[in-house]
């Protein structure tokens, strides 16, 4: 079998260097190869290909190296454009663009196994715009073992020669949201690159199995805000933001005994407890790291105090499993910990990197804290989904505070039951009976319209003056939040 | 931060672990440490030491706690805005727990922690 595809890429320099390695990341997860080729071949005559070190200095190296090649000025023959026969209008004068791609790749296989691309430690694989700006695109076959989980969006064709025609399909985030989940996606995907594989495979299924990145894409977009904008800082620390919240997944896979995570076996229940435990810690301990290296002390503040809030939360939400279903002020107060702490932070972290007024940091801290609480109480929905990628029911099984069961246990008809099966074993039979229940009695519509409500409210802080530059984005991506049960 | 008072109050809810090895390891650092620094150094040492870090798991309770350790340690640390210590600690701990999962040997968690007090002082 052969699945075809075709990379979309928009250009923005005359000579660029595109980093394709973690879209062809995404081809082979999208596709399910395990184990194979992946072909590629530009379809240009002035776009070439390199597998080379992602060292922005380094590039601008090897742009200075064709340019001396084949420089701009020369005067090329395929530049004149009087005596070239059938040169129809428009034609760019480029003869130093063909000339260059010369010393390129037209075309390269590159090695497939166990769903990853095989690079060595520093090898990126570019595509080289060389006339550009333009729309390119690059042609890629995969073929092999497709024994893997397809992610997303499956593409299998047996002749390659029609998929030209569906392009660009990919529904993406909200138009200010493309670039940065690229970015994101890069910065985890080098963040993980160089650690050591018994720690870093197991995170790196995690992390390649999705999730929505919305702490990271809140940091990324909170550092749009002040005086000092350095997307690759902002880069940095919204993957740290990302690993550290799948630190916290990890070890709180193995205390909720869960079995799946993102449609996957969880780190606990496929390498064990004693693995689960010690990639946390390493991911925990590699987030502040990179963070502390940013060198912004208020930053590291900020994450830091996030980090305790989760842990404090955690505590508490075991604890609270007997008291379960439990009242709706210890369920705030558990979810801002939990959840709504690390939001707020991401936010806050975010506009402070940037060097963002006070004000704005406060704004936007608000703003992640109410998109926090309105996830959270979305999550809860998901337990009564077939989408969500977890056992439906997990949250009752597990006893953990949620607010549908809070909202059902108060339900003047079916209040009495729901308590009665919660207060005794929860065996699969009793387990359907709530969830019957919960949804009889209500309670889901309840809550997703309070959630409706605090992303309205999120909503208005962002009317707040001085956050335009990002008032698009940060609202799309709150409406997001709450679009994952429609 | 001088006080028995001081300590305690960066102890919350982490009081029995002060009494399961978390006080010697503060009297271990505290001659070579300001009292944060030895402080967040106790509590790295204990929270690993809960988390039983590449021996069998412990209970998800003390697992818990184990976070909790290894989260006030790195608040303490972001307070003291001393970078170099927090990079030397949050090193020490990856170091350790990729040894855990079969990866490249470390020397000793006190080992690590103390060398890195011992570079800023």
């Amino acid at each position: 079998m052969i699945v075809a595809r075709r990379l979309q890429l928009p250009t923005s320099r005359p000579t660029e260097f595109v980093d394709i390695t973690s879209r062809l990341q995404d081809e082979i997860a999208a596709a399910g190869l395990r184990n194979g080729r992946l072909h590629l071949q530009s379809l240009h005559t002035t776009l070439g290909l390199a597998v080379n070190e992602n060292e922005p200095l380094l590039l601008e190296d090897l742009a200075a190296t064709l340019e001396r090649l084949a420089p701009t000025g020369f005067p090329y023959r395929h530049d004149d454009l009087v005596r070239r026969p059938s040169v129809g209008p428009g034609e760019p004068v480029n003869g130093h663009a063909h000339c260059r791609q010369l010393v390129l790749l037209p075309a390269c296989t590159l090695l497939v196994e166990e769903g990853h691309l095989v690079l060595g430690r520093w090898q990126s694989v570019f595509a080289v715009e060389l006339d550009g700006p333009r729309q390119r695109q690059v042609a890629l076959q995969l073929d092999g073992d497709f024994g893997g989980r397809r992610t997303a969006r499956p593409r299998v064709v047996l002749s390659s020669a029609v998929e030209g025609a569906r392009q660009a399909a990919e529904p993406e985030a909200g138009p200010g949201l493309h670039q940065e989940r690229r970015l994101v996606e890069l910065e985890l995907a080098r963040q993980l690159l160089v650690d050591p594989e018994p720690v870093q495979l197991p995170m790196r299924r995690l992390v390649e199995a999705g999730g929505k990145r919305v702490r990271p894409l809140l940091a990324m977009l909170s550092s749009r805000l002040g005086r000092r904008v350095d997307p690759l800082q902002a880069a940095a620390l919204a993957g740290a933001i990302e690993l550290l919240h799948d630190a916290t997944l990890v070890h709180d896979d193995y205390v909720d005994e869960a079995s799946t995570r993102r449609g996957r076996p969880t780190v606990a229940a496929r390498e064990g407890a004693s693995t689960a435990i010690a990639v946390g810690d390493y991911y925990f301990a590699k987030a502040v790291r990179v963070i502390a290296q940013l060198g912004n002390p208020d930053v590291t503040t900020t994450i830091a105090r996030a980090v305790e809030a989760i842990c404090l939360a955690q505590i508490d939400d075991v604890r609270l499993r007997g008291a379960f279903p439990g009242d709706y002020e210890t369920y705030l107060k558990v979810v801002r910990g939990k959840t709504a702490a690390l939001f707020a932070a991401a936010c806050r972290a975010g506009a402070q990197l940037a060097g963002a007024d006070e004000a704005l940091v406060a704004c936007l801290e608000r703003f992640g804290d109410l998109l926090g609480i309105a996830f959270q109480m979305v999550d809860d929905l998901l337990d009564y989904s077939e989408r969500s990628g977890k056992p439906l029911g997990q949250d009752i099984r597990q006893r953990t505070v949620s607010l549908p069961l809070i909202y059902a246990a108060e339900h003047p008809d079916h209040g009495g039951r729901v308590r009665e099966l919660l207060a005794g074993p929860l065996d699969e039979e009793r387990v359907r009976e709530v969830q019957r229940l919960v949804i009889a009695s209500g309670a889901l519509d309840r809550v997703g319209e309070e959630a409706r409500s605090l992303i309205s409210t999120a909503l208005g802080i962002l009317e707040e003056r001085g956050l335009d530059r990002v008032r698009s984005p940060l609202a799309d991506l709150a409406r997001s939040a709450i679009d994952r049960v429609r | 931060m001088s006080g028995r008072a001081e300590i305690d109050a960066h102890l919350r809810g982490l009081e029995p672990v002060w009494e399961e090895g978390m006080g010697d390891a503060y009297a271990f650092y505290r001659p070579r440490a300001a009292p944060e620094v030895a402080l967040a150094a106790a509590m790295v040492e204990a929270g690993l030491r809960l988390q039983r870090l590449g021996g069998e798991a412990p209970d998800p309770s003390r697992l818990l706690i184990g976070d909790l350790c290894l989260a006030r340690a790195s608040r303490l640390l972001a307070e003291t805005r001393d970078q170099r210590l927090q990079v030397g600690f949050a090193s020490a701990v990856e170091r350790v727990a990729a040894a855990a999962t079969g990866g490249p040997p470390a020397p000793p968690l006190r080992d690590l922690l103390a060398a890195t007090i011992a570079g800023v002082r």
